[in-house]
């Protein structure tokens, strides 16, 4: 009651504050009239009595100041007179407050960016229910499709007969689901349209996979068990993104018939907004299709392993536990399928039936947490996240050096004022008080700023990282716990380094300020200035090194010699499986593509593929040469199906032999090319030209003969040396098997600029058939500058660290130099007038600056290249102890330092003594 | 001339506000005067002491203040013990009892 009544009242004063005042005003008065009266009732004239009243009762307005700070609310009013003293103050020193401002939103935007990243990266759970029940059956993202064990015995791709058994053999799941690895390329079309099919991505998921999640449809239905069955009409679920962005929002999408891979679908529903599927990745599944309907039903054999499993694991089980069942029921199902495979001779065999056991007892299954779904960014991104975290957090650190070197200065610039209020008595708490709201105002600032900074560079670094990504699920606005974050940053930044300036200010004695304002050649907080300067200069070069090394390291990576050439060539991707082609009519659409595509003005030449170098695809098979024992110490060898001109089209150099040309149709002798490591390694001593292989088993090392020998190129692995590849004609199969020869890459080399011609290529191949659906165009630098994402994201954001860092340091190194110039004026005039020219002035002020730049060099560059040993396995082409960058490094930041050092040292050597004497 | 009434214990100032309240409702000045007398001038308070304390009882809702005219036609604030401060002021004096007792019976052990 009391306490309420006490607020009340205290806000009543705060708002009626004139009134209050009045009243108060009025009842002291009358109190001392009353007192003067009584005095003259005893006899006094009224001055005496007026006089002893005062000596006795103090003035007046002292005690109006002890009723008033005697109250809460006259903390908040001073408070806000702080606040506005403050805002006045900086009002004045736009510089000042421009400069910390700036300072700030760099570093708290940097800091804040990454952490956002972090945040929706790294800490968000999958948008579904209750994530945290989610475990997944397997610890790596190996993808695509496999056969028998798995690397290192870890399981993590499923057969899916071995799904079902785990399904209803593991009820501590409460739902098991299965979904393909890897995204589908789907071409649809909506029914009833007559436009050409347009590139989607879709997702095969078993039918249970949004009732484990626990995600309802925003409109219509998601799939359901009964979606997943033999003979059930095909459905899909498309998600909202699509929805929104492709069919404006069109209600009547849902349970409208579409065309997905020539078969007809009914679309049932939209997942809701925020849903992306089980992985977060750049453009996620635009539809979700039951496994039941993909149309490669040999995947369903017990074979093929190519199916992702995550489970919701009941509460009352210990994860362990069913870990520990699962790889017992994997590796039961193992002996169960592949025993009975063998023949009665390898049963027989003692050796090789103890090798096959001990071979599946390796196997088994790590149940890993799942919610935040397959971790595919997150194990990508991990290592350049965690360099990021650390990169923005010297920033910061520079940051605040300049922060508190900034306050500082300004703080003995205000010493003469600081010194007259402490001598009028102000204690020195409100004197700490009141440049500490200096602080926080700017911090509160800085911190705004830095939010903005921090939106726009998550919008780059999304961009950056996800280069040529159509959508990225991934929202860019800092969440809540992101922004008090970067609110307790700022605050934290502003009072830390806020109080050692308010310390030193408060400290100085006000007689000593007074008496010789200006005069002194020592000062307190000169050394603490001088040593922050000399971390930043650090730091700084610590900065610049890495830059200079991932920098380095990207250009080497992106400028080597690949083993084909990018100038003037473009890539489009098709897929005429999708499209209804069926092998038959592969070697027309073949022919007419070419002969179509070589037509467009413009075009040199053109030419088909299954894959293309860095596209993502590698496909590698053991190979067999004819009349040689099999040669299991290599890893499998690569593979690839070319048409003619390919190798001239992508400008890979032809050694020896000939090429594949329009001779190598099916029923023409067999023939390959293969690649320098190919012949090499498998040739060492010999001619290849004119020998035979073969993949699959020994049967068939005479299926190809080699004709011949092109160079070595990456298709792959950017840093490590080519695969060993060989390169067959497209529609050649072994003796006595179906023709096939799918292609997913047409190659142009080109006149010109190649995304110029994308039009004329796009028309070219509606020419020859409206319904290929081109799924991807885009010219060949571009398709490998795709593959330098993250190396291209980490460097750049560390140059642009670097160059923060610099501008920050110089910054630095200028306000202190300036500082110290100003406070040295009178000292420099008394040295010129006993003799000393500009130069020794110059020499006098630069000499500091040198030693200070000097010990930051000295601190800075054993520490980067420390620091360098934790980069050296991110490098590529360059030590880590680079000597030309270290040099380079180090010669920018001196030059700039010095720079930066010598517009105040200029303006000391201008000093006229006469002026500098008559100074204070 | 010392402010003797620095020399009080924490608190006891209210009390003794509130003792001279509980005769009639008195005006500020009137107050200190009041002290001073029945202290037979032990008790002498400032202005800024007298207020501070007024103002703490005030929202504590202790007293409450009404502008009145005085004897000689002016006008001040008269302050009344509310019927809380009535209560509050009998429970001190009880406890001050209590203490002064206690005190005295240790002094006088010796």
């Amino acid at each position: 009651m009391s306490i309420l009544q006490n607020i009340a009242s205290g806000l009543r004063a705060l708002f009626g504050k004139k009134r209050r005042d009045k009243e108060l005003d009025e009842e002291l008065h009358g109190f001392l009239e009353l007192a003067v009266e009584e005095k003259m009732q005893h006899g006094m004239n009224r001055p005496d009595a007026l006089r002893a009243v005062r000596l006795e009762q103090g003035t007046l307005a002292l005690a109006k100041e002890a009723v008033r700070s005697a109250s809460w609310e006259s903390f908040l009013e001073t408070c806000w007179q702080d606040v506005r003293l403050a805002a006045r103050t900086l009002r004045k020193n736009p510089g000042l407050a421009a400069a910390v401002v700036f300072t700030l939103a760099l570093g708290i935007g940097a800091n804040t960016s990454i952490f956002t990243l972090m945040d929706r990266v790294m800490l968000k759970p999958l948008p579904v229910a209750k994530p945290a029940q989610l475990y997944r059956l397997g610890d790596n993202n190996n993808c695509c499709v496999m056969t028998g064990p798995q690397n290192g015995g870890s399981f993590v791709l499923y057969s899916y007969p071995l799904y079902e058994a785990l399904r209803d053999h593991t009820p501590e799941f409460s739902q098991l689901v299965a979904f393909s690895s890897h995204l589908q390329d789907l071409s649809v079309r909506r029914g009833g349209d007559s436009a050409a099919a347009r590139p989607y991505k879709g997702e095969f998921v078993s039918g249970n996979y949004f009732e484990m999640l626990g995600i309802a449809a925003s409109a219509g239905r998601t799939l359901a068990a009964k979606d997943d069955t033999a003979g059930a009409a095909p459905v899909a679920v498309m998600s909202d993104h699509t929805w929104q962005t492709h069919f404006g929002g069109d209600p009547s999408v849902i349970g409208a018939a579409f065309t997905i891979n020539t078969v007809p679908y009914i679309v049932v529903g939209v997942t809701p907004p925020q849903f992306y599927g089980d992985t977060l990745r750049s453009d996620p599944p635009d539809f979700w299709l039951p496994l039941s309907a993909h149309p490669e039903r040999w995947l369903f054999g017990p074979e093929p392993e190519w199916l992702y499993l995550i489970g919701r694991l009941r509460a009352d089980v210990s994860p362990a536990q069913v870990q520990a069942k699962l790889t017992g029921e994997l590796q039961q199902w193992l002996w169960a399928t592949g025993y009975p495979e063998a023949t009665p001779e390898q049963r027989n065999d003692k050796a090789l039936v103890e090798k096959y056991r001990q071979e599946i007892n390796r196997q088994h299954i790590r149940l890993t947490p799942a919610a935040g779904g397959v971790n595919q960014i997150q194990t990508e991104y991990t290592a350049g996240l965690r360099l990021l975290v650390t990169l923005s957090g010297l920033l910061l650190l520079i940051a605040c050096a300049n922060i508190a070197n900034l306050l500082l200065a300004h703080g003995s610039a205000n010493r003469l004022q600081t010194a007259v209020r402490l001598a009028l008595g102000a204690p020195r708490r409100r004197v700490i008080q009141q440049m500490l709201t200096e602080s926080v105002l700017l911090a509160l600032a800085g911190g705004a700023a830095g939010l903005y900074v921090a939106h726009t560079g998550t919008q780059a670094i999304l961009l950056l990282a996800f280069r040529g990504a159509r959508y990225i699920p991934i929202d860019a606005r800092p969440s809540l716990p992101v922004l008090g974050f970067a609110l307790a940053l700022s605050l934290a930044t502003a009072i830390v380094f806020g109080i050692a300036p308010a310390w030193v200010a408060s400290r100085s004695d006000p007689a000593d300020t007074l008496r010789g304002a200006g005069r002194s050649t020592s000062d307190p907080s000169s050394v603490l200035q001088k040593s922050l300067v000399i971390v930043q200069v650090a730091f700084s070069i610590a900065l610049l090194i890495g830059a200079g090394l991932l920098t380095q390291s990207l250009r080497h990576l992106e400028d080597q010699h690949f083993g084909f050439l990018t100038d003037g060539r473009l890539i489009v991707n098709v897929a005429p499986g999708l499209d209804g082609y069926t092998p038959d009519k592969l070697d027309g659409l073949y022919q007419r593509l070419e002969e179509t595509l070589t037509r467009i003005p413009d075009v040199i030449s053109a030419s088909l593929s299954w894959y293309s170098p860095l596209d993502g695809n590698n496909a590698n098979e053991r190979v067999y040469i004819q009349g040689k024992p099999p040669d299991y110490r290599w890893s499998a060898p690569s593979w690839d199906r070319v048409g003619p001109h390919y190798f001239q089209t992508i400008g890979t150099r032809l050694l020896r032999g000939r090429a594949i040309d329009e001779r190598d149709v099916p029923g023409a002798p067999n023939v390959a090319v293969i690649n320098e490591t190919f012949a090499s390694r498998f040739f060492p001593n010999e001619d290849p030209i004119g020998q035979r292989f073969g993949m699959g088993d020994e049967s068939h090392s005479g299926d190809y003969e080699i004709v011949g020998i092109v160079e070595d190129a990456k298709y792959q692995d950017t840093r490590g040396p080519a695969y060993a590849t060989s390169f067959l004609p497209l529609l050649q199969t072994p003796p006595g098997e179906p023709v096939r020869g799918w292609v997913g890459a047409i190659e142009l080399h080109v006149a010109g600029k190649p995304e110029n011609l994308e039009p004329a290529v796009r028309k070219a191949i509606a020419g020859v058939d409206p319904n290929l659906t081109v799924l991807n165009i885009m010219s060949f630098g571009e398709q490998v500058a795709r593959h330098f994402n993250q190396e291209r994201l980490i460097a750049r954001l560390t140059e642009l660290f670097g160059a923060l860092a610099l501008v920050l340091a110089c910054v630095g190194l200028y306000g202190v130099t300036a500082y110290a110039v100003a406070r040295r004026t009178n000292e420099i005039g008394i040295r010129m007038a006993l003799g000393a020219d500009r130069s020794n002035v110059l020499g006098l002020v630069l000499r500091g600056t040198l030693s200070q730049i000097g010990l930051g060099l000295a601190i800075g560059i054993p520490a980067a290249l420390a620091g360098g040993r934790v980069l050296a396995s991110q490098l590529y082409g360059v030590n880590s102890y680079d000597p030309v960058i270290l040099g380079l490094a180090a010669a920018l930041l001196a030059a700039c330092a010095i720079l930066a050092a010598s517009l105040p040292a200029r303006s000391a050597a201008r000093v006229d003594p006469v002026v500098a004497l008559r100074f204070e | 001339m010392a402010d003797k009434s620095s020399e009080l214990v924490q608190g006891t100032l209210d009390m003794l506000i509130l003792k001279t309240l509980a005769l009639e409702p008195m005006h500020g000045y009137g107050i200190a005067v009041r002290l001073e007398q029945m202290s037979k001038g032990v008790f002498r308070l400032n202005a800024g002491s007298l207020f501070v304390a007024i103002q703490r009882l005030q929202r504590d809702g202790l007293i409450k203040g009404e502008w009145k005219p005085t004897e000689n036609n002016r006008r001040a604030k008269y302050y009344a013990l509310t019927d809380q401060g009535r209560k509050r002021l009998s429970s001190e004096t009880k406890e001050w009892g209590r203490q002064v007792a206690a005190i005295t019976r240790i002094l006088e052990a010796s």
